[in-house]
């Protein structure tokens, strides 16, 4: 089977800055996968070249055995702020999407309608972005990226802005939402308890140039909860992710 | 409509004081006419008035819609495309600091004293805020939302109709509002160039005949014209963009 994700020897430069050298990944479908490290390692610019939305300098990247050279409909993407567009209500920014694709509203409009329950979105079909919590403004972010059930979900630090309560609950969301569409997940994130606790494999990263230090598992078996995060294989995950992290002078 | 109750008392304060001035000091009417002999001035002449009420009202909403019928798709040419963005808008923002109504006389004499001239010398006036400000709106997407739109593989068609234009109209409704203001001023100097009606006509007259009645008259219906057109197209705001923060929060006090 091929890989759902494949980055063989990826140098990403900007002018002079080497954002990222000599990447290799390979994630296979239906896996989750969290990529840590501290700010300005590259980890954005890694997504984005996963996602289409930047050329690689040198190497290649693949998508389901496609070679990526500008954004395709395999990916979903939910960014840093939910970026939903403030005069259309959650249905219909959720249907962003498939809007541009040019399909009609009748045959979406079933989807949509699971797809807001799946987030535990329902009785907020109507409202505008302005009207909702910071929580549920990333959960419409997530329905707009899954909406066209794309075989990968890419996620660039969506709950960075959120407070920790929420921040938990929307990755229990997003556990269970991994484990009832069995998408393959790209998790940027800077924290490690979010990286361990969603991730079968956590990328760490070290900055300028972005390179992969280390690939570890966390073999804690599903679903999880934030409880167990006493269980040993999740202590042993983040000690080591602190390790490198160290090593590495990324500890600011 | 509570919330008119404050600037009405500051009005009823205004005319009071007004008023107990004229009174006070006795200050002979040619230079400071009472309120109740402007008041009689515009009710006895207010067909006449009206009269030239229309033509500076239609001058002013000529120059204003040709300001944006020519603004805002000149806006969009700046935006789309670089050429054309390098080329004019130096320009354009260099002639912020030109003083538009100084071409009023060679607008004269180029159209004569018809219509025309009043139109477009308003419109040189009204015009640059609404440019200034769709440029700014246009160009005000953050770069996550351009990737979103990228990622979702958006014609340049759908990335201008579905995300650029709604963006840009609360900057772009700011933009109208300046603009229609400087619309009346527009008209009333484009009558002082050369006219023979209109409330910028009559000013002069008054003016000439030391009517000071009749300039307060005028000026009066000219705050009212000023007034209502401003309202009028942040009605339309309103309606046209219910969920901008400076539409939505409108009632909220600090």
């Amino acid at each position: 089977m091929k890989p759902a994700i494949r980055l063989e020897n990826v140098t990403k430069k900007f002018d002079e800055l080497t954002a990222l050298q000599s990447v290799g990944l390979s994630v296979e479908k239906g896996e989750f996968i969290a990529v840590v490290g501290s700010s300005g390692c590259g980890k954005s610019t890694l997504l984005r070249l996963i996602a289409g939305l930047l050329p690689a300098t040198e190497g290649s990247v693949m998508v389901n055995g496609h070679h990526i050279d500008g954004p395709t409909e395999d990916v979903g993407i939910a960014f840093q702020t939910p970026v939903l567009l403030p005069w259309r209500t959650v249905r219909e920014n959720i249907a962003l999407p498939l809007e541009i694709q040019g399909a009609r509203r009748a045959s979406y409009e079933d989807a949509i309608g699971r797809m807001i329950d799946l987030v535990g979105l329902k009785g907020f079909e109507d409202k505008q972005p302005h009207q909702l919590s910071g929580g549920m403004q990333q959960r419409v972010s997530l329905c707009r990226a899954l909406i066209h059930d794309p075989a990968l979900l890419l996620m660039d630090e969506p709950f960075g802005a959120l407070d920790a309560m929420t921040r938990e609950q929307m990755n229990l969301e997003v556990q269970r939402i991994w484990m009832e569409t069995g998408k393959t997940v790209v998790l940027i994130t800077h924290s490690i308890i979010e990286a361990v606790f969603l991730a079968d494999r956590v990328v760490v990263m070290s900055s300028r140039p972005g390179r992969v230090v280390d690939v570890l598992d966390v073999k804690v078996p599903r679903p999880r909860s934030f409880s167990n995060l006493g269980d040993p294989g999740f202590q042993e995950a983040s000690d080591r992710i602190r390790e490198l992290m160290n090593a590495n002078g990324m500890v600011e | 409509m509570r919330d008119a109750a404050y600037p009405f008392a500051t009005f009823v304060l205004f005319v009071i004081a007004w008023y107990g001035a004229a009174v006070f000091f006795d200050i002979p009417p040619y230079l400071l006419p009472r309120p109740e002999a402007v008041i009689e001035r515009l009710v006895g002449d207010f067909g006449y008035l009206m009269r030239h009420t229309w033509v500076t009202t239609y001058e002013t909403l000529g120059g204003f819609f040709l300001s944006i019928v020519v603004g805002v798709p000149l806006a969009f040419l700046i935006v789309s495309s670089r050429v054309l963005d390098k080329a004019i808008m130096p320009w354009l923002i260099l002639s912020q600091t030109f003083p538009k109504v100084a071409l009023a006389p060679l607008i004269v004499v180029w159209f004569g004293l018809g219509i025309t001239p009043k139109i477009l010398i308003t419109f040189l006036v009204a015009f640059f805020p609404i440019v200034i400000s769709t440029v700014v709106g246009l160009r005000s997407m953050e770069r996550e939302m351009l990737e979103l739109a990228t990622s979702m593989r958006a014609s340049r068609f759908q990335l201008f109709w579905k995300f650029r234009f709604p963006l840009a109209l609360p900057s772009l409704f700011s933009g109208l509002k300046v603009s229609v203001a400087f619309a009346v001023v527009g008209a009333v100097i484009a009558e002082w160039v050369g006219a023979t009606e209109g409330l910028g006509y009559l000013l002069l007259v008054a003016n000439a005949n030391l009517d000071t009645t009749l300039l307060f008259a005028v000026l009066a219906i000219l705050t009212v014209i000023g007034v209502v057109l401003y309202y009028g197209v942040e009605i339309i705001e309103t309606r046209a963009i219910p969920w901008h923060a400076t539409v939505r929060l409108k009632d909220a006090s600090l």
